[in-house]
């Protein structure tokens, strides 16, 4: 019983994490462990800076079908 | 044991001649042949193919970025590749499809996604990873011709233009006189609106939380929509023509495209992809669960190319009409575009590449199912124009009862009463069938006639949302499309933030899709008739086009013994919109051949048959006849000249008195991760 409470907590948080970076919720984050987020060179973007550049990058491209 | 209880279940499907069929045989024969097809043919491509190489360093490793190239985990991944290719194509193929009986659709779908759409995927999304994730236009320059990639991205823009008209025309025959569904959908714009405002200053990239508030909202204005069809005067406010939709719409998209992407177009896209996961999961179920009965026969009197729906034989209109679901030359973008950039590992593009096309065709098999699972009359009844059935509801339902598809014009008025629509006749598009047969589905799981027109008016909520998501992303990307070509001839043309370039680039591509839409509204044979297949002509010759590029890329890699696995699909796509195209010129019967509608119209002109007040509009008619002709003949045109120029190269491959042309791909990169990392960052577990 345990065991099993113990799996599913474990496939609802597996489950969450991949929501979250399905839907982009979590770019941001993913971004901030990147190397190129953490090289000295460059400036860290801010989390709205972040957002607005990752969607004008998105939709500058085909990014849905028919 | 799954070949064999798939086979029995394709037999059943196929050989069956009873009153009718469980829906449950369609599912377990498709489900049986994808699972055949993903574990045997995907293993083959993978492994003496295209000798997919783990050791092998891809994009997202050698260039994470953080932003463009982020290795992700192959599950997310699917996701995003998924939600990113299935469009409203494989709901409305398979449900135009339909005329023909549900027999040779279900096939072609499950067919051609196994042994073309899939490999199209899988294929281009590999050779995509193995060249930095360059996109099916640069690299039909690199590896086929500089022409040749000049000729795909033509191509590529032409498909964008006709199938954004076509799908504008489906949302205005889904909403036409209907204030529920027109209010539903307007709604969605403001609730994006605020979505759009909440991720950009209040919590910036939660996406989550408020796409969640964002369905919310778009939940209770479906129900909403009921009080504003039962208020006389807000019911006129909502009941608009086609004409005035359509240039609402055009209205919309060119706002959407010129507006910043955070504001309009990228929250709508976020409440549209929750919309469209939640709808399809929620089809799949209801079938699993109502094992609904289909109604169709297997094949019925339109396979001789008399279709009410669309005119043409099933050779080769049935194989245009479903594109998506089946093959899609629209996917090649999308295989070369985020996806490449973001795959951890080459052995992913099989999971992601051929497996997120076998979903896509099962979703093209729901809709079908869901089609014919309505009473066939009823689906004629919605999906024929007036010109064909009668104008009056007693002659459309004699008509078709005469077809052998027993029909009354009470049934139709009862069944509009029970969805909420003031009429479900001369609805062409696929939309409103597909949305009757989804609700059905629904009601049988779910608060049963009570709910019906709840149900009704989400499915078409969830249609229309998704159109208009690819109507204004695509529309965007066209007007960037323009914007280069712009730039060839007046370089300032090319600055993507330069707005009176964003403004008349978005005027543009606006006005290009929007006149195909317009000739569409105002056509008499309900313009589903010529852009449908228009459409599809567009999309396979794209699929043939990246399929040239695939097999161009296999020759140079010495991959000769295989090359069959995308000759087949390229000659057959080859074949089949050759076919279609020269029967969409020169066909004699004017319901066909674009010239003999023209021509047929030319001599009512002459012969001074046509009233005084329609002339304008005729005029009007036999020049957009001829301007459809002119496009499908240099789309054909087109791929003709790509096909001779990789003839060209494959002459040079394979002959040894000349120098084979070289392989542009990235040099070999040994991967630094561990074989068994994810993709899940340290700590996330």
């Amino acid at each position: 019983m345990k065991r099993a409470t113990k799996n599913m907590v474990r496939f609802a948080h597996r489950f969450w994490r991949g929501l979250r970076e399905w839907c982009g919720d979590a770019a941001y984050e993913r971004y901030l462990r990147s190397s190129a987020a953490q090289s000295d060179g460059c400036q860290r973007l801010t989390a709205e800076e972040f957002y607005v550049q990752q969607l004008n990058r998105r939709y500058s491209r085909p990014n849905r079908c028919c | 044991m799954v070949a064999v209880l798939g086979a029995g279940a394709l037999g059943k499907i196929a050989f069956d001649r009873g009153e009718s069929l469980n829906a449950m045989w369609f599912v377990i024969a498709a489900v049986c042949c994808y699972l055949v097809a993903y574990r045997l043919y995907s293993a083959f491509l993978a492994a003496r193919l295209l000798a997919l190489d783990d050791t092998r360093a891809t994009p997202s490793e050698r260039n994470d970025d953080g932003r463009d190239f982020v290795p992700t985990n192959k599950w997310v991944l699917f996701g995003h590749h998924f939600a990113a290719i299935a469009g409203p194509g494989p709901l409305v193929g398979p449900t135009l499809a339909a005329q023909f009986g549900y027999l040779p659709g279900t096939l072609w779908l499950i067919a051609g996604a196994a042994f073309a759409g899939c490999v199209q995927d899988f294929i281009i999304l590999f050779c995509s990873i193995r060249r930095d994730g360059k996109s099916i236009g640069q690299m039909a320059r690199e590896e086929v011709s500089k022409r040749g990639g000049f000729i795909a991205q033509l191509a590529v823009l032409a498909i964008m233009v006709i199938l954004l008209g076509v799908v504008a025309l489906v949302v205005v025959n889904a909403l036409k006189s209907s204030p529920w569904a027109t209010f539903t959908l307007a709604m969605t714009i403001p609730i994006a609106l605020l979505v759009g405002l909440y991720l950009r200053f209040v919590r910036p990239g939660r996406v989550l939380e408020a796409s969640l508030m964002g369905v919310g909202l778009i939940f209770f204005v479906v129900v909403a929509g009921q009080w504003v069809a039962d208020s006389p005067s807000w019911a006129q406010v909502f009941t608009l023509g086609g004409v005035p939709l359509a240039f609402a719409i055009m209205v919309y998209a060119f706002a959407a495209s010129a507006l910043p992407v955070w504001l309009l177009l990228a929250p709508r896209d976020y409440l549209s992809a929750f919309i469209k996961a939640g709808a399809i999961f929620a089809l799949a179920a209801g079938i699993l669960f109502v094992r609904p009965h289909v109604l169709m026969p297997p094949l019925t009197r339109f396979i001789d190319g008399s279709g009410p729906v669309f005119a043409g034989k099933i050779f080769p209109f049935c194989f245009i009409t479903i594109a998506c679901g089946a093959i899609s030359g629209f996917h090649s973008l999308i295989s070369s575009g985020t996806t490449p950039k973001m795959i951890l590992r080459e052995s992913h593009a099989r999971f992601i590449g051929y497996g997120a096309m076998l979903l896509e065709s099962f979703v093209g098999v729901m809709a079908m199912v869901a089609a014919c699972a309505m009473t066939p009359g009823v689906y004629f009844a919605i999906n024929s124009p007036p010109s064909i059935v009668g104008a009056t509801p007693d002659a459309a339902a004699a008509t078709i009862s005469g077809w052998g598809f027993p029909l009354t014009a009470q049934t139709m008025a009862g069944l509009a009463h029970a969805v909420g629509e003031q009429t479900l006749w001369n609805r062409a598009g696929g939309a409103p069938s597909l949305a009757v047969g989804m609700a059905q589905i629904f009601s049988n799981t779910i608060g049963g006639e009570r709910l019906l027109s709840i149900w009704y008016h989400f499915a078409i909520m969830f249609e229309a949302l998704f159109i208009l998501t690819v109507l204004d992303a695509g529309t965007r990307v066209g007007r960037f499309m323009v914007q280069e070509l712009g730039g060839r001839v007046w370089k300032p043309f090319a600055r993507t933030g330069w707005m009176p370039s964003v403004l008349l680039s978005s005027a543009i591509i606006v006005g290009m899709w929007g006149y195909f839409l317009y000739q569409g509204v105002v056509d008499p044979l309900g313009g589903i008739n010529s852009l449908w297949p228009l459409f599809g002509i567009s999309n396979q010759l794209l699929a043939a086009v990246a399929l040239v590029v695939a097999t161009t890329i296999l020759l140079k890699m010495g991959r000769t013994r295989w090359i069959w696995v995308t000759l087949l699909p390229m000659a057959w796509l080859v074949i089949i919109t050759m076919t279609a195209s020269y029967q969409k010129i020169f066909d004699t019967n004017p319901r066909i051949g674009f010239l003999a509608y023209a021509n047929a119209l030319a001599a009512q002109l002459a012969a001074g048959k046509i009233p005084a007040g329609k002339l304008v509009d005729t005029q009007r008619l036999i020049f957009n006849q001829r301007l459809d002709a002119a496009v499908t003949a240099v789309l054909a045109l087109m791929v003709i000249v790509l096909i001779v120029e990789a003839l060209v190269q494959w002459y040079a491959i394979l002959s040894s008195s000349r120098r084979a042309p070289a392989l542009h791909e990235s040099p070999y990169v040994q991967t630094q991760w561990a074989p068994g990392y994810s993709g899940v960052a340290q700590g996330d577990d």
